[in-house]
C-alpha cells in the first residue's frame, strides 16, 4: 500500500536532496532558509508561468494514476496527483499532517472498534461538471480488488484486501467495513492517503469506442477496464488529446506533454477548491544536476529548481540571479542495513552487542556537521526528529540510545571475548555462547570485517561512508567500501529472510541505498517487522512485531513511543544521518515555502507571483 | 563496383546478426536481476514474478532470443523496462537530435581541420604552425565536459549570450527553431573533434608534400593553390575519410557527456541509463543501431577510398 507513494516521494527526494538543513536567517551569501523559507513579499498577482526543473530520470510515462506492478516510474504519481489527488492529502505546509483543505473528504469517522470507516465526501465536481460521488470511490475499489497484486501500491493484507465490504448509503458517503481494527492515524495517513478518486462516469469502459457502463462491478469487467486504462494511460502521444484524461478533479489539467517528458499544466477552471493563481506550470526535465545548475546560474526561465549539496557555494550567485533557497528535512528513515542471513557475516551482526559497537562508532553529529554542513537529520533512530518532531520520542530527540562512544564500543567487544585491534581487524578470542563469549556461529579467530555496499553518485555520500569506515577502525571493525549505481545495486540486493535464503540476491553484507520514505504516520510496518516487504536484512523479533502491530492496529497513544524506542535500541539497521533537500525558487514566487515534504515540496496549486 | 557493394552488404548483415547474438548473450550474463534493477530494492517476489512474466524473462534464454528475433523481423525492438515505451519510439525520438548536433559538429570540425592541417603542413615548424600545434594539443587534452563548462561559464553565465541548454524540443524541427540553443553544444563537440582531425590532416599532408609527384607538378608550373587543392588535399584526405567512417557510429551512439551537460535527451544517455538499469530491450536496440552504423560507416569509407584514389578503386 505504501509502496507507490514511497516510490514517488523517494524518487523526488533522492534526486533532489543531497542535502542541507536548517540554518535560520538569510544574512550571509550562503545562508539557507529554514523549512519555512522566506515568504515572498509584495502584492499577489494572478497569472504568470512557473517553470519547474525536474531531475534526471523523472519523466513520467503513465497518466493513469494507478500504475501496474511492473511500472517502475515513481514520478508518475508526482505527475498525476495534480490531476487526480488522493482522498487524503498528505502534508499541511511544512507540517506532517493531513491537509483538510486539499483532501477530498469533509469528514472521516472511525467506529465499531475502529473496524468501520465512514467517509463523507466534499460536494466537489469533476472538471466536466459531474459531481464527485461515492460511486467514484467504489470504482477505484473494484478496479483494485480485481487487479491486485498487479498494482504498484499493493501490500498484501492492506487495501483492498482488508476491506470486507463497501457501502454507499448515499452519493456522498462511503462506509468501509474492514476485516480488522486499525489505528485511525495509520489508516487515514498511510492507507487512505494512497487512494485517488477516479471518474467512473467517464472511465468505466472497456475500449475507446465502447460506452461507459458499470463494468467494474464484475471481476472480468474490472479487469477489462483496468487493462484498457493501463493501455490508454501509457500512450504518451495522446496524453493531452485522449478524452479520458480531460476529466480531472485536481487543481490542474494537462495542457501539453512532449515525448521527452516535459509537460505543462494549466489551472482546472472548474476546480472545486481554490483555482491556482499561476496561469501555467511548465515542468522541464534535466539530464543532470550540472545542466540544471547552469540553467539557474545563467538567469534563465527556471522558477523552481533543486540544488545538490555539493553546490552549496553557488547560493550566493543564485541569489544575485533573483533566487531564494530553502531546505527541507526528508520524511524518511536512513540507515545501513545489515544482512542477518549472510553466511559469513550474518552470525556477527546477529549479536546485538556487535551492532551496538558499530553504532557507538558512528559519529553522527560530526557527520551532520562536517559532511553535511549541519544540514541533515542526525538519524538517531527510526523516526527523523526534524521531519516528524511530533512523533519523535524524547530518547531520539536527545541523541538516541547510542551516542558516539568509541571507548564503549571497545569495551563491549572485549567483554564478549574479542581481541580488539584498533586500526587493524579485531578477532574472536573466546568462541561460544556464554555471556562473555563471541556468540552463536562465531568461530575463534573470526574477524570483524564487512563489505559495505552503497549507492554511488553523491560526493557527500562517499564522504559519509568514508567517515564511518574510518571511525569503525577505532575498534578494529573493518568496513570495505564498494559503491554502485542505484539500479546496479538494486539488481544484486534483495530481501534475505529465513524463507528466501539462500538466494542470489542475498550475498550482500551491509548496504546503504539511501533511505525509506515514510507516509504521514511514520510506522515501521513493512520495514522492521519480520514479514515486512522492505525488511531486506531479515531482522526478526517477536517483540518488535508486537510493538509494530500495536502502532497500526492498537488504540494506545503510547504505542508509538514504545515501538520507536525499542527499535532505536535494537538496531535492526545501523542509524545514520539523513541529508535534507535544497530547493531554489524565484524570490517573487509566493506560496512556495513552507515546503510540503510529502509532495517533494512541489505544490504549484499554492504558488503565485508577487509584484 | 556493384558486386563489391553487394558482397559488402551481405557481410554487413552477417556482422549485424553476429552483434545481435553476442550482445544478447552478454547482456543476459550480467550479474543481477533485470526485474530487481527495474523495480528497486523493495521488489517483492510477486512483483518480480509479474515483471518476469510480462517481459518473458521467465522463459529459457534460447526462447527469449527466438522471440526477440521474431519481434525484430516485425519491426518490434521491444518495450523499455524502465521507460515503458517501445524501444523503436525511444530511438526515433532521440536519434535525430544526436545526428543534428554530432553531425553538424563533425562536418564543422572536418571543414576547419582540413585547411588547418594543410596550412600547418605547408608552414611546418614555423611560428604559425607551432602556435596552431599548441592550440591543437591544448584542445586535444581537454575533456569534453571541461570545454563545455568553459563555454557555459563565459557565454551563458557571464555574458548571457547563449543558453546553457540545447533546445528542449523533442523534434528536429523544434530544435532547429531555437538555433541559439544549438551553438554551445555544437561548439563544444566541434572543438573537441577538431584537434584530432587537424593532427591527422597535418601529418598526412606533410607526407604528401614530400612526394615526387608534387615536385613534378610544381616543375610543370602549376600554381601553388592548385598544387594544394588538387594534389595535396586529395592525397592527404584518405586518413580523414577513415576517421569519418569510424565517427559515424559515434554520431548514432550519441555523446553522453554533452547530453548530460547541455541537457538534451540523446542516444548516449539512453544507452547509459539502460546499461545501469539492466534495460535489456533498450541495450539491444541501441547496440544494434550502433552496430549497423559501424558497418555502414566502414562501408562508406571504403567506397570513398575508391572514389578519391583510383588506384584502389573497387572492381578495377
Amino acid at each position: 500500500m505504501r509502496t507507490s507513494r514511497r516510490l514517488a516521494i523517494a524518487a523526488v527526494m533522492a534526486a533532489t536532496a543531497i542535502g542541507l538543513a536548517a540554518c535560520s536567517g538569510s544574512g550571509g551569501s550562503s545562508a539557507i532558509g529554514t523549512g519555512s523559507g522566506t515568504a515572498a513579499t509584495g502584492q499577489k498577482v494572478q497569472g504568470g508561468t512557473v517553470t519547474v526543473a525536474w531531475p534526471d530520470g523523472s519523466a513520467p510515462n503513465l497518466i493513469f494514476p494507478l500504475p501496474a506492478a511492473t511500472n517502475t516510474d515513481g514520478y508518475d504519481i508526482n505527475f498525476t496527483q495534480n490531476l487526480w489527488p488522493t482522498l487524503v492529502s498528505e502534508g499541511d505546509g511544512a507540517q506532517s499532517a493531513v491537509d483538510p483543505q486539499e483532501s477530498l473528504y469533509s469528514s472521516l469517522a472511525y467506529s465499531n472498534g475502529d473496524k468501520t470507516v465512514t467517509i463523507k465526501l466534499k460536494p466537489w465536481k469533476w472538471s466536466d461538471g459531474t459531481p464527485i460521488t461515492s460511486r467514484d470511490f467504489t470504482f477505484v475499489y473494484n478496479l483494485l480488488k480485481a487487479n491486485v497484486p498487479n498494482w504498484i501500491g499493493y501490500t498484501q493484507g492492506l487495501f483492498p484486501d482488508d476491506v470486507k465490504s463497501v457501502q454507499t448509503p448515499n452519493s456522498s458517503t462511503v462506509v468501509l467495513n474492514l476485516t480488522r481494527s486499525y489505528n485511525p492515524d495509520f489508516y487515514t495517513e498511510d492507507v487512505l492517503s494512497e487512494i485517488p478518486l477516479l471518474p467512473q462516469h467517464a472511465w468505466d469502459k472497456e475500449s475507446a469506442t465502447g460506452k461507459v457502463g458499470n463494468y467494474d462491478e464484475t471481476t472480468a469487467g474490472a479487469k477489462a477496464v483496468w487493462n484498457f486504462l493501463q493501455k490508454e494511460g501509457s500512450d504518451m502521444p495522446t496524453f493531452t488529446t485522449n478524452p479520458l484524461w480531460k476529466v480531472v478533479d485536481g487543481p490542474f489539467t494537462l495542457a501539453s506533454f512532449s515525448s521527452d517528458g516535459d509537460y505543462t499544466y494549466v489551472p482546472n477552471k472548474n476546480f472545486s477548491g481554490t483555482v491556482p493563481a499561476v496561469s501555467q506550470v511548465v515542468n522541464e526535465q534535466f539530464t543532470s544536476d550540472t545542466s540544471e545548475l547552469d540553467a539557474l546560474r545563467s538567469g534563465g526561465s527556471l522558477t523552481v529548481g533543486q540544488l545538490p549539496q555539493n553546490d552549496i557555494q553557488q547560493i550566493g550567485i543564485l541569489k544575485t540571479e533573483g533566487y531564494d533557497v530553502v531546505n527541507q528535512a526528508i520524511p524518511g528513515v536512513a540507515g545501513t542495513l545489515v544482512n542477518f542471513y549472510n553466511a559469513q557475516t550474518g552470525p556477527l551482526v546477529s549479536q546485538l552487542y556487535v551492532r551496538q559497537a558499530m553504532e557507538d562508532l558512528i559519529d553522527r553529529p560530526q557527520i551532520v556537521s562536517k559532511v553535511y554542513g549541519g544540514y541533515a537529520d542526525p538519524g538517531n533512530g527510526p523516526v527523523p526528529t526534524t521531519a516528524f518532531s511530533q512523533w519523535a520520542s524524547p530518547v531520539e530527540k536527545s541523541g538516541g540510545p547510542y551516542p558516539y562512544d568509541p571507548a564503549k564500543a571497545v569495551s563491549l567487544l572485549k567483554a564478549h571475548g574479542w581481541k580488539v585491534t584498533p586500526g587493524g581487524t579485531s578477532t574472536c578470542q573466546s568462541p561460544g555462547t556464554g555471556a562473555t563469549e563471541c556468540g552463536t556461529g562465531i568461530a575463534k579467530g573470526e574477524a570483524l570485517s564487512f563489505q559495505l555496499l552503497y549507492s554511488a553518485g553523491s560526493t557527500t555520500g562517499d564522504e559519509m561512508e568514508a567517515a564511518i569506515q574510518s571511525s569503525e577502525e577505532q575498534a578494529g571493525i573493518k568496513f570495505g567500501l564498494k559503491s554502485e549505481p542505484f539500479n546496479t545495486l538494486s539488481a544484486t540486493v534483495g530481501q534475505c529472510t529465513a524463507s528466501s535464503h539462500p538466494a542470489a540476491t542475498c550475498g550482500w553484507q551491509l548496504v546503504d541505498y539511501g533511505y525509506d520514505p515514510y507516509d504521514l504516520y511514520p510506522a515501521g510496518n513493512s520495514i522492521f517487522n519480520t514479514d515486512g516487504v522492505n525488511n531486506l536484512g531479515g531482522y526478526s523479533s517477536t517483540e518488535e512485531n508486537t510493538l509494530i502491530n500495536e502502532t497500526e492496529y492498537g488504540a494506545s497513544s503510547q504505542a508509538f513511543s514504545a515501538y520507536e524506542d525499542y527499535t532505536a535500541e535494537q538496531l535492526p539497521w545501523l542509524w545514520v544521518p539523513q541529508p535534507s533537500t535544497i530547493e531554489v525558487y524565484k524570490s517573487n514566487l509566493g506560496g512556495f515555502a513552507p515546503l510540503n515534504p510529502f509532495s517533494g515540496g512541489i505544490n504549484p496549486e499554492d504558488w503565485y507571483f508577487t509584484k | 563496383m556493384t558486386s563489391y557493394l553487394a558482397r559488402r552488404a551481405a557481410q554487413a548483415i552477417v556482422v549485424v546478426i553476429g552483434v545481435m547474438i553476442v550482445t544478447f548473450v552478454i547482456i543476459h550474463m550480467i550479474p543481477g536481476s533485470a526485474a530487481r534493477a527495474a523495480l528497486g530494492v523493495h521488489a517483492t517476489s510477486s512483483r518480480v514474478a509479474i515483471f518476469n512474466t510480462t517481459y518473458g524473462l521467465d522463459k529459457p534464454l534460447y526462447v527469449q532470443f527466438a522471440d526477440y528475433v521474431v519481434a525484430l523481423f516485425h519491426g518490434n525492438f521491444g518495450i523499455s523496462y524502465t521507460l515503458q515505451q517501445p524501444v523503436s519510439t525511444l530511438i526515433a525520438q532521440r536519434l535525430p537530435g544526436d545526428v543534428l548536433l554530432l553531425g553538424v559538429s563533425t562536418v564543422l570540425a572536418v571543414a576547419i581541420a582540413i585547411p588547418m592541417g594543410i596550412y600547418q603542413a605547408v608552414k611546418r615548424n614555423r611560428l604559425s604552425d607551432q602556435l596552431l600545434d599548441g592550440v591543437s594539443f591544448t584542445l586535444y587534452t581537454m575533456p569534453d565536459f571541461f570545454i563545455a563548462f568553459l563555454l557555459i561559464a563565459l557565454f551563458s553565465v557571464q555574458l548571457h549570450i547563449f543558453p546553457p541548454e540545447a533546445p528542449a524540443a523533442a523534434t528536429l524541427g523544434g530544435m532547429l527553431a531555437d538555433p541559439r540553443g544549438l551553438v554551445l553544444p555544437i561548439a563544444t563537440l566541434t572543438v573537441s573533434n577538431l584537434a584530432g582531425y587537424s593532427r591527422y590532416m597535418r601529418s598526412a599532408a606533410i607526407d604528401v608534400l614530400a612526394e615526387d609527384f608534387l615536385r613534378t607538378a610544381r616543375a610543370k608550373g602549376l600554381p601553388e593553390r592548385l598544387v594544394l587543392s588538387r594534389h595535396v588535399l586529395r592525397n592527404s584526405i584518405l586518413p580523414i575519410v577513415t576517421l569519418i567512417g569510424l565517427t559515424f557510429p559515434n554520431i548514432v551512439a550519441g555523446a553522453v557527456i554533452a547530453e548530460t551537460v547541455f541537457n538534451y535527451q540523446g542516444m548516449g544517455l539512453l544507452f547509459f541509463q539502460a546499461a545501469t538499469s539492466h534495460d535489456y530491450p533498450v541495450l539491444l536496440g541501441t547496440t544494434l543501431i550502433i552496430g549497423a552504423a559501424t558497418v555502414v560507416g566502414n562501408l562508406a569509407a571504403d567506397v570513398a577510398y575508391g572514389i578519391l584514389d583510383p588506384r584502389i578503386r573497387h572492381g578495377n
